[in-house]
C-alpha cells in the first residue's frame, strides 16, 4: 500500500516548456522519486507533434487521485521551463499556485517568418510583462535565469535540474532533497551524474535566498 | 546484448506496484499473457508499444515485425493466431479502419490462440485528420472491446482480453485513448506465463476458409460467441460500481477518471452511485441492477452517445423509465477530448450542486509554437526546389509523414491531403479533370504503405503527374522506425540501436528499381541538397508526359544525429556587410536556425545542422560557411 500525504489529499505539479528542454525528463525524475518515498503517483504528457521546439506539458499528481489531467486552477506547483510557457499555464494557476519560472526565452521558430510575411507581432513578449502577468495572479512567483546559471556550472542543458533544486530547496513538498538527488543519480548516466547535482546544487542556493513571504501552496 | 540488464518490463515481481506508462502497461499485459506474435505500423498515440516491443521481442523469442501497413499487420498476427500463438497487433485508430477489410471477417472465422488488436484513439485530433469512436465495432462487428480508464486497467485488460479471446475463439479490441497511452499511473505487477501455446497449424477448410456456404454457417455461431464473451464479461473485474447515492453515474474510459475525481474532490460518495463500464458488450444484468440502485443516469464518455444509447434501450426495453442525461440532453458535446472542468460542471449541474468556482485569468497574447520541419530536413530542400520549377501554379497533392508541413506558409506544397496514399490518387484526378500537370508528394513508408497501387492506378490511366517520393530511409514522424528502405542488416528491426554506417548504407530496396519495374522508365534518384542536379530532374520531369517520378533520397537528418557521434557539418553565418534585407532565405525556406533580430538575420549556431540550403539560395552571397569549433552539433 502507499503512504498517506500529510496534511491533504494531492500535490498537483505541473512542468511546462518546449521541446527539447526536458520537461518530460523532469516529470520522470519527480515521478520516480516520490514512488521511492512511498507515494503512490500519476503523470500525464501532452506534447502534440514530437517536433523539437513544440509546447510541452506533463502533469504529475502526488497521492491517490483519479484524474492525469489537472483542472483549471488546479496546480499546486509550476515549473516554467520558459517564460511564455508559463504564461501559456496561466488557466492552471490560483493564488495557492506556487511557481517556479526560468526567465531565459526559447524564441519561436515562426517569429522570423511572422515578421518577413507580417503575419503576426514577430516579436518575443517583454519577460518582464510575463512576470507582472503572473503576479496578478499569485504572490508566490519564483523567477530567475536558470539557463543562464547552468551555463556558468558546465553546460546550459542541465537548466532543468536547477529548477529542480530551487523546488527542493523549501520543504513545500513531502520529499527530500536528498531522496530527490539519489533517484536523480540512479536514473542519470555517470557522464552527466556530476553536472546535473553541481546544477541541483545552484538552483538549491537560489531557492533558499529566495523569498516567497508566508505563501503556502 | 546477454550483459544489458533486463528491459524493466521483463523483469518479476508479482504483486509489485510501479509507476508505468500506459503503452507499456499494455506490453506488460501482453507479456503477463504469454504474447508470442507481435506485429504493428506505427502512429500516434500508440508507437511506444512497438517500439518496446522490439526492444526485446528477438531475445524472448516473441515473432516480431513492423508491418509496412495495418492492414498487413492485421492480416499476419490473425494468421500466426490460428496456428496457435497469442498475438498482438497495434496501431492508431486510422489504421484499424485501414484495415477493415480482413477485420470484419475474422470474426467470422474465429482465432485459435487469443488474438488482440489496439486500436489508439485520439479525441481532439491531436495528430489525426479525424476522430472515430472504435468502440462501434462492437455493434458493428461483433468485436468485444476494452476500453481503460488508467494504465492499471490498461495491463489487466490486455492480460484478460488474450483469455477472453481464447476461450470465445473471438478477436478482441483493446481501445485506449492519448490520455491513457501516454499517461502513467501505478500498476500492479503479475507474473508470467510458465507455459506459451504450441505453434502448429491444423488444415481444416471449413473452419478457415469463409466461403459463402461456410461463412453463413460462422455467422450463425458468430452469434453464440459473442453472448458467451457477453457471459464471461458479467463475472470480471471491469464493472465496478462505488458509492451508494441515489443519483447514478455511469462512465467509461479517461472520463471515467474525470468522474471519479469530480466524486473524490466534491466529496459526494454517499450522494452518487458510480457505474464504470470497461468493456462491450455491456452485460445487460450489470445494467438492470445500477438502472434498479439509482433514480437517474448521467453518462459520461467521450465521443458518440455509445454508453448512453446501450443503456437508454436497456431501460425502454426493461420499462425502468427515468431521466438519462448526456449528450442527447446537452449536458456534454459529442466532439472533442473531456476536460476535468467540462466533467465537473455537468456533474454540478446534474446534482444542483451550483456552479464552480471560476476566476477570470487574462491569459495575454503569447506567439505560438506549431510544429515546423527541423532545421538541415531534407524536405525543405525538396519543397524549395520544387516551387523554384513548379512555381505557385501547380496543384501540390501531398501525403502522411513529416512533410505533411509543406502545408502553408512559407513552403505551400500541401495544396491536398486525405490519408495515407492519397496524394497520388487525388493529384491523378485533379490532373485528369483540370488538364494540367499535377505533382504528388510521399515518403519512403507511405509509398510502401498504400503509394504502390495508386501508383499503378496512376500508371494505367496515363496520367499526367509527377510523383516526388521524399526518401529520408526511416519513419521519421512517428520516432524512427524501419520502413523497407532502412537497411534491416545493422537495424535488425530495432530503431534504437542502429549505427552509423546504417543512413548512409543503401537499404534493403532501391526506391527507383520498384517504380521502374512498375514500367516508369522516366524516374531518377537524387540528393535533394545537390541543387543543379536537382533542378535539371525537376525541370525535365515538368515537361515530361504521363506518369513520371523523382525520388529525393537524404536521410532523415535527427535519425542521422542519433545514430552517427562523428557527425561534423560546418556553421553558417551572414555577413552584415553583404546582406541586403531581402528576405529570400526566409520566404523560401522557413528554417527554424535563421532568426530576424532587431531588422538583421542572424542564424542560431545552436539550431544550424549545417545544411547549406540558405547559401544555396541566397543571392547575394551572404551566408557562408565558417569552421567554429564547437558551433555546429556533431
Amino acid at each position: 500500500m502507499s503512504n498517506d500525504l500529510p496534511d491533504r489529499s494531492c500535490w498537483r505539479i505541473l512542468i511546462v516548456g518546449t521541446g527539447g528542454q526536458g520537461v518530460l525528463t523532469v516529470a520522470r525524475l519527480l515521478c520516480d522519486c516520490f514512488v521511492a518515498c512511498g507515494y503512490d503517483v500519476i503523470s500525464g504528457q501532452l506534447h502534440g507533434m514530437a517536433q523539437r521546439g513544440g509546447s510541452v506539458q506533463s502533469s504529475i499528481i502526488i497521492g491517490g487521485a483519479f484524474s492525469p489531467v489537472i483542472a483549471t486552477g488546479g496546480a499546486d506547483i509550476v515549473i516554467g521551463l520558459e517564460p511564455v510557457e508559463t504564461v501559456r499555464a496561466m488557466p492552471f494557476m490560483s493564488s495557492r499556485t506556487l511557481v517556479y519560472m526560468n526567465t531565459c526565452p526559447v524564441i519561436p521558430f515562426t517569429l522570423a517568418i511572422e515578421s518577413v510575411l507580417k503575419t503576426g507581432t514577430g516579436e518575443y513578449p517583454d519577460i518582464g510583462q510575463l512576470q507582472k502577468n503572473l503576479s496578478a495572479i499569485t504572490t508566490g512567483v519564483i523567477a530567475f535565469d536558470a539557463t543562464a546559471l547552468a551555463a556558468q556550472i558546465g553546460s546550459e542543458k542541465a537548466m532543468n535540474m536547477v529548477m529542480l533544486g530551487c523546488l527542493f530547496s523549501s520543504d513545500v513538498l513531502p520529499c527530500s532533497a536528498e531522496t530527490f538527488l539519489e533517484t536523480m543519480t540512479n536514473n542519470t548516466p555517470k557522464n552527466r551524474q556530476k553536472l546535473s547535482t553541481a546544477a541541483f546544487c545552484a538552483g538549491q542556493k537560489i531557492g533558499e535566498v529566495c523569498t516567497i513571504g508566508n505563501h503556502r501552496p | 546484448m546477454s550483459e544489458r540488464r533486463p528491459h524493466e518490463l521483463l523483469q518479476t515481481g508479482e504483486g509489485q506496484r510501479v509507476c508505468m506508462l500506459g503503452n507499456l502497461a499494455i506490453v506488460r499485459g501482453a507479456l503477463e499473457a504469454g504474447v508470442q506474435f507481435f506485429a504493428c505500423y506505427p502512429g500516434t498515440p500508440s508507437s511506444e508499444i512497438g517500439d518496446t516491443f522490439a526492444q526485446f521481442a528477438e531475445d524472448e523469442g516473441i515473432f516480431f515485425e513492423y508491418s509496412i501497413n495495418e492492414k498487413i499487420a492485421v492480416e499476419i498476427s490473425f494468421a500466426a493466431s490460428l496456428t496457435g500463438a497469442r498475438s498482438m497487433c497495434a496501431m492508431k485508430h486510422l489504421g484499424l479502419s485501414y484495415a477493415g477489410d480482413p477485420v470484419a471477417t475474422m470474426p467470422y472465422v474465429g482465432v485459435e490462440g487469443g488474438m488482440v488488436i489496439v486500436s489508439a484513439g485520439e479525441p481532439s485530433l491531436l495528430t489525426s485528420p479525424n476522430e472515430q469512436d472504435h468502440r462501434h465495432f462492437n455493434r458493428f462487428l461483433y468485436y468485444p472491446i476494452f476500453d481503460p480508464a488508467s494504465p492499471q486497467d490498461a495491463l489487466r485488460m490486455t492480460k484478460y482480453a488474450f483469455e477472453l479471446s481464447e476461450s470465445t475463439r473471438l478477436p478482441v479490441i483493446l481501445r485506449p485513448t492519448t490520455r491513457i497511452c501516454h499517461s502513467s499511473g501505478m500498476v500492479e505487477l503479475g507474473t508470467f506465463p510458465e507455459q506459451k501455446n504450441k505453434l502448429a497449424f491444423n488444415k481444416n477448410p471449413t473452419r478457415y476458409v469463409p466461403i459463402p456456404g461456410n461463412a453463413r454457417r460462422m455467422r450463425k455461431e458468430l452469434t453464440l460467441r459473442y453472448q458467451h464473451a457477453e457471459k464471461l464479461l458479467q463475472s470480471s473485474a471491469f464493472f465496478p460500481r462505488t458509492g451508494s447515492g441515489p443519483k447514478g453515474i455511469i462512465a467509461g474510459g479517461i472520463a471515467y477518471a474525470y468522474a471519479a475525481q469530480v466524486i473524490a474532490d466534491l466529496g459526494l460518495e454517499d450522494a452518487v452511485t458510480l457505474q464504470k463500464i470497461g468493456a462491450y458488450p455491456i452485460p445487460e444484468s450489470i445494467l438492470l441492477d445500477f438502472l434498479a440502485s439509482v433514480e437517474s443516469v448521467l453518462v459520461v464518455e467521450e465521443l458518440t452517445p455509445f454508453i448512453e444509447e446501450w443503456i437508454s434501450l436497456t431501460a425502454f426495453r426493461s420499462g425502468r423509465l427515468l431521466p438519462i442525461l448526456g449528450k442527447h440532453t446537452g449536458y456534454f458535446p459529442i466532439e472533442f477530448e473531456y476536460t476535468p472542468d467540462l466533467v465537473e460542471d455537468a456533474v454540478r449541474r446534474y446534482l444542483k450542486l451550483g456552479e464552480r468556482q471560476q476566476r477570470t485569468v487574462a491569459v495575454p497574447e503569447l506567439p505560438a509554437r506549431p510544429p515546423v520541419l527541423c532545421p538541415g530536413c531534407s524536405h525543405r530542400a525538396s519543397f524549395s526546389l520544387v516551387n523554384r520549377v513548379f512555381g505557385k501554379r501547380t496543384v501540390y497533392s501531398n501525403d502522411i509523414g513529416c512533410y505533411t508541413l509543406g502545408y502553408g506558409e512559407p513552403l505551400n506544397t500541401c495544396d491536398i491531403l486525405l490519408c495515407m496514399g492519397s496524394s497520388i490518387s487525388q493529384a491523378s484526378a485533379i490532373s485528369r479533370t483540370t488538364k494540367k500537370r499535377t505533382v504528388a508528394f510521399i515518403g519512403d513508408s507511405t509509398f510502401f504503405h498504400s503509394g504502390l497501387p495508386v501508383l499503378v492506378n496512376a500508371l494505367q490511366a496515363n496520367d499526367d503527374i509527377t510523383v516526388i517520393i521524399l526518401d529520408n530511409h526511416v519513419t521519421a514522424m512517428t520516432g524512427f522506425q524501419p520502413s523497407w528502405v532502412t537497411d534491416n542488416e545493422t537495424t535488425n528491426n530495432k530503431p534504437l540501436n542502429v549505427t552509423a554506417e546504417d543512413v548512409d548504407r543503401p537499404g534493403r530496396l532501391i526506391i527507383e528499381n520498384a517504380v521502374r519495374g512498375l514500367g516508369i522508365s522516366d524516374v531518377t534518384t537524387v540528393d535533394p541538397f545537390c541543387e543543379a542536379q536537382a533542378l535539371a530532374a525537376l525541370k525535365h520531369a515538368k515537361l515530361g508526359k504521363g506518369v513520371n517520378a523523382i525520388v529525393f533520397s537524404s536521410p532523415c537528418v535527427v535519425y542521422e544525429r542519433r545514430v552517427s557521434s562523428n557527425r561534423k557539418r560546418p556553421a553558417y553565418v551572414v555577413s552584415d556587410e553583404l546582406c541586403n534585407g531581402c528576405t529570400l532565405c526566409v520566404r523560401s525556406l522557413g528554417c527554424p536556425a535563421i532568426m530576424v533580430t532587431d531588422g538583421k538575420y542572424v542564424i542560431d549556431q545552436a539550431l544550424c545542422d549545417g545544411c547549406d540550403l540558405c547559401a544555396q539560395i541566397c543571392k547575394h552571397g551572404a551566408i557562408t560557411a565558417v569552421e567554429v569549433e564547437g558551433a555546429c552539433r556533431s
